[in-house]
């Protein structure tokens, strides 16, 4: 009841269409500061999160680069591997160890025959993108698991197969198909079957056991042979991370092109990021201003009513937290048609990318509804500070 | 609750007190409780200052005036909204009435401060009493001065109170209408057991007054 005289009392006298305006203002302010941020967090999900944990994006095969000068000192030292290491960009890392000794693999059918000279690469477990529980080699073994690049198959299926008339060969088929390995090497050989058990889309080359690996290259290798690995391979939060490619290109180090990309389109994004956080901060500066210069035109317009208010008998407090409810309650609103709108872009952001296989989360990130807290935070406070100092100084000048 | 002024000399009238005698200005009194008080003062002795002063509408002066343990200078907000709603009421002689609510709103407006302690029907009894109920859906700034001075004592009513400060409230009131404002306030004081500091320009008997001072 008192409420409804204190509205009567204090109008918005300071008219409509300029409150109006300030709370477009604040509503423009507001979606820019959390698309900002929204954008932010779905550009590190995209990087980060288990559904797009992109093969590709995450694992780096780094070696030297070629040059006139090092050709055929191509290891990495102990030193470089430590360095690599220590950076923060850099979760693990694995070294890759090539085979040094030879090998074949030969058809056992006579229907399908085949024969190639071929080398091996190891790499530690946790690297391995194929989840079989066939990836396991001792010296009991019936075969040997190989683990084949996605791009040799795509080879063989859309070029070498029409070029030599044979018949095309779908994943499962080249998984049933058994052939011979033979490894040759300080006047030894061994011949043992082998078994194509997954394809590899982060490593581009023949995969066997670890432990196969230090089997045969301790067996068949002479013990004076430089064992120092030439490719390791890297395990990154971010990719696109431009410390990465930097550190890279002044080692002389070099990685696939394609992944470090990520590196330029980060870059895009985040100055996407920013002008639009730039813009909506400036915004949400003015905004405030305005808001708080109405306020203050309100209570101006007023401070006869509210000084004989407090005559009366009336707490400034009690009568700021009139004041408060009215002003702030519209800004709660503001914010809260705020994250509607952000999260209905978000939804439809994630239907349109889930038909490009990217897996975004339908719902704003928790970050978007801390920074939608904040706001509101900040803009209660401008509130009750705006509010708290005019009507004292109301009083003051009575 | 006891009232005392300790040397109270406004900054206004600085020059003025030290040349002419005053029974306040200047001199410690005391009040007690539910005494009522008559303060007659010429024309130009700051009759509306000593009101002024009183409620705390300013506080440009030396000395000092205390509500029991409350010293009126450095109370602050809180206290002195509590001392306004509880302790001390007003009816100044400028009347102060919001010119766009209706009579009943500028009453509401004091009531529901302290809503339990008195209701809407009182305020329509009072308005019968003093022969104001036809106005009191109207907004006051068009009801008649006289009109306003006694819509403005109901809203003093409508509290607990202490002391209640009066700046001449009969000034625009016949005589009729002055003996049953009088009836109400002398009620009122009686049902609270509070002091009343009424001041005019002359001598007059509406109450039993148990100080009459000269400003």
């Amino acid at each position: 009841m008192l409420q409804q005289l204190l509205k009567k009392l204090i109008k918005n006298s300071a008219g409509q269409t300029k409150f109006v305006m300030a709370l477009i203002g604040l509503s423009v302010a507001v979606v820019l500061i959390l698309s900002a941020v929204q954008l932010q967090s779905n550009y590190y999900e995209l990087l980060n999160s288990k559904n797009n944990q992109d093969s590709i994006a995450n694992f780096l095969v780094v070696n030297k680069a070629l040059t006139d000068q090092n050709v055929g000192a191509s290891s990495l030292s102990e030193l470089q591997l430590a360095d690599l290491k220590k950076q923060p960009f850099i979760e693990s890392i694995g070294t890759l160890t090539a085979s040094r000794y030879k090998a074949s693999i030969q058809s056992n059918s006579e229907l399908f025959p085949f024969y190639t000279d071929i080398a091996f690469e190891s790499v530690p477990e946790e690297f391995i993108d194929v989840n079989t529980k066939e990836w396991y080699w001792d010296e009991h073994s019936n075969y040997l698991p190989i683990i084949v690049p996605n791009q040799f198959l795509d080879f063989y299926n859309f070029q070498y197969s029409f070029s030599q008339n044979l018949p095309q060969l779908t994943p499962q088929v080249v998984k049933m198909v058994s052939f011979k390995v033979t490894i040759q090497g300080t006047g030894q050989s061994i011949s043992m079957n082998g078994r194509v058990v997954g394809f590899s889309n982060r490593i581009s080359s023949m995969l066997v056991p670890q432990s196969f690996m230090n089997w045969a290259n301790g067996k068949f290798v002479a013990s004076s042979t430089n064992q120092q690995p030439s490719r390791v391979i890297i395990r990154t939060k971010d990719p696109g991370n431009p410390a990465l490619s930097n550190y890279l290109k002044k080692e002389g180090l070099i990685t696939d092109a394609d992944k470090t990309r990520f590196s330029k389109y980060r870059q895009i994004v985040d100055f996407v990021v920013n002008i639009s956080g730039i813009t909506g901060l400036l915004m949400l500066s003015f905004a405030l201003l305005i808001f708080s210069l109405f306020i203050q035109l309100t209570i101006a317009s007023c401070k006869d009513e509210i000084a004989l208010l407090i005559l009366l008998g009336n707490a400034p407090k009690s009568l700021g937290k009139f004041l408060m409810k009215r002003f702030f309650t519209a800004n709660i609103w503001i914010v809260l048609l705020g994250i509607v709108f952000i999260s209905i872009a978000q939804y439809s952001l994630y239907s349109w990318l889930i038909d490009k296989q990217m897996m975004l989360s339908p719902f704003i990130s928790i970050y978007t509804l801390a920074a939608a807290i904040l706001l509101l935070l900040v803009i209660a406070w401008m509130n009750y500070s705006t509010i708290q100092k005019y009507i004292r100084l109301q009083q003051a000048t009575k | 609750m006891k009232l005392v002024l300790d040397q109270l000399i406004p900054y206004s009238l600085k020059d003025k007190i030290g040349r002419s005698g005053s029974a306040i200005w200047n001199q410690t009194i005391s009040f007690s409780q539910s005494k009522y008080v008559k303060v007659e003062a010429p024309s130009g002795t700051g009759k509306t200052t000593l009101t002024h002063l009183l409620y705390r509408v300013r506080s440009d002066y030396t000395g000092s005036i205390k509500y029991d343990q409350l010293d009126l200078k450095s109370s602050n907000d809180n206290e002195l909204a509590s001392l306004r709603q509880n302790h001390l009421s007003i009816v100044f002689q400028d009347l102060r009435l919001f010119p766009d609510l209706s009579a009943r709103e500028n009453i509401e407006v004091k009531r529901l401060l302290t809503p339990n302690f008195s209701s809407q029907d009182q305020i329509d009894e009072m308005a019968e009493a003093i022969g104001v109920s036809s106005i009191l859906e109207q907004k006051i700034r068009f009801c008649s001065y006289g009109e306003q001075q006694r819509i403005a004592i109901i809203r003093a009513l409508m509290q607990p109170f202490d002391w209640i400060i009066l700046d001449e409230p009969f000034s625009h009131l016949d005589q009729k209408n002055i003996q049953h404002s009088v009836q109400l306030i002398d009620a009122a004081c009686k049902k609270r057991n509070a002091g009343m500091i009424i001041m005019g320009l002359n001598k007059d008997d509406y109450f039993q007054y148990q100080k009459e001072l000269v400003l």
